[in-house]
């Protein structure tokens, strides 16, 4: 499952759509995309500190 | 073992442009190269510049990771098609499993060189790459049935122990090839003492190259052509031709480290001094 803050954008830096992480309203780096897709052993829900925080997840506990 | 001597001697430098990377993209430059096509300019224009080693990762349409080989093929034609470089295809890949990684190694040729991660490197807040040793010697070992020469890298100077491991465990033919890296984070210390001893810790008959990453690229590649090493810049390591002004392109980052190599009286190697240099 895609991190629901993930979205595909039309950029002025390419021609093609790109990852666009809605909570930092910032184009997401190639690797981060896999981290948003949950490609190979990748998870948002683990691995992305913006989803955590923007979830409260990582609220004063210590790391996974 | 490549040392100052090799400096004196005036040896050719070998310059590796790592012309794409597979961590950032066009966000981060707009002058990147992503598709093989655009790799393939861009590895053009940087071969007369003065590199002779392409190091080369493979790209989705939309810039996003590739480890397939399919995508490597595409990408490797294209640059062979234009350059005479030495192809080296990364085996690196944060978050994936080893058979995704092994693809790299499965064009058509065979690359003539592939990187070895040597060890674990901590990414963003809650992730490594982990690299075990498991992994490093599956990979060499297709490497090996392959004939394809490792670039060892050595993220920090742990890693050089972990080199010195593989040796152990493995019969690699010399001239081992190593990376020593230097930046942040899990990396050694962007200090010029940290070069010094990284080099004197590396295996008897190791060659090296430097890479600093940002704005350590230039020093770095500076050091490492007086110490008799050899050079890896690029936009996959540095997206910046000096503070706050992005690169134009690959080719500008290659044509700077190799003035200072002629400057310091080493011309940089062409592809073919760099296979005679790295024993392909």
């Amino acid at each position: 499952m895609s991190c629901p803050h993930l979205d595909y954008r039309d950029g002025d830096h390419a021609a093609t759509e790109r990852a666009y992480c809605t909570v930092l309203e910032e184009f997401a780096e190639p690797m981060r995309a896999d981290i948003c897709n949950d490609r190979f052993e990748l998870s948002h829900a683990a691995h992305c500190e913006f989803y955590r925080e923007a979830e409260g997840l990582d609220a004063g506990e210590a790391d996974p | 073992m490549t040392g100052y001597e090799e400096y004196l001697s005036g040896e050719p430098v070998v310059i590796t442009v790592a012309l794409t990377g597979g961590v950032h993209g066009k966000e981060a430059n707009p002058n990147l190269p992503e598709t093989p096509a655009e790799v393939a300019a861009a590895a053009a224009d940087a071969e007369a510049a003065g590199a002779s080693v392409a190091h080369l990762h493979a790209r989705q349409p939309n810039g996003e990771r590739s480890f397939s080989a399919e995508r490597f093929q595409e990408l490797t034609e294209a640059v062979r098609e234009t350059t005479d470089l030495v192809i080296q295809h990364s085996t690196g890949g944060t978050g994936a499993p080893l058979e995704a990684r092994r693809q790299p190694l499965r064009t058509d040729p065979a690359p003539e060189m592939a990187s070895l991660d040597m060890g674990p490197l901590n990414r963003y807040r809650h992730l490594t790459s982990e690299n075990p040793r498991a992994m490093v010697d599956a990979l060499y070992d297709e490497m090996d049935d392959r004939g394809i020469k490792p670039e060892l890298e050595a993220f920090n100077d742990g890693h050089v122990n972990e080199i010195h491991g593989l040796l152990e465990r493995r019969d690699l033919a010399p001239p081992y090839h190593t990376t020593l890296v230097f930046g942040g984070g899990t990396l050694t210390p962007a200090r010029p003492r940290n070069l010094l001893n990284a080099v004197r810790n590396l295996p008897d008959g190791a060659t090296f190259n430097t890479l600093g990453f940002g704005p350590h690229q230039l020093p770095f590649a500076t050091l490492g052509t007086i110490l008799g090493g050899h050079v890896r810049v690029g936009l996959e390591d540095n997206v910046y031709s000096e503070r706050g002004e992005l690169a134009e392109s690959n080719a500008q980052l290659v044509e700077r480290v190799a003035g200072v190599a002629r400057t310091l009286g080493r011309e940089p190697a062409t592809p073919d001094e760099a296979r005679d240099l790295l024993a392909l």
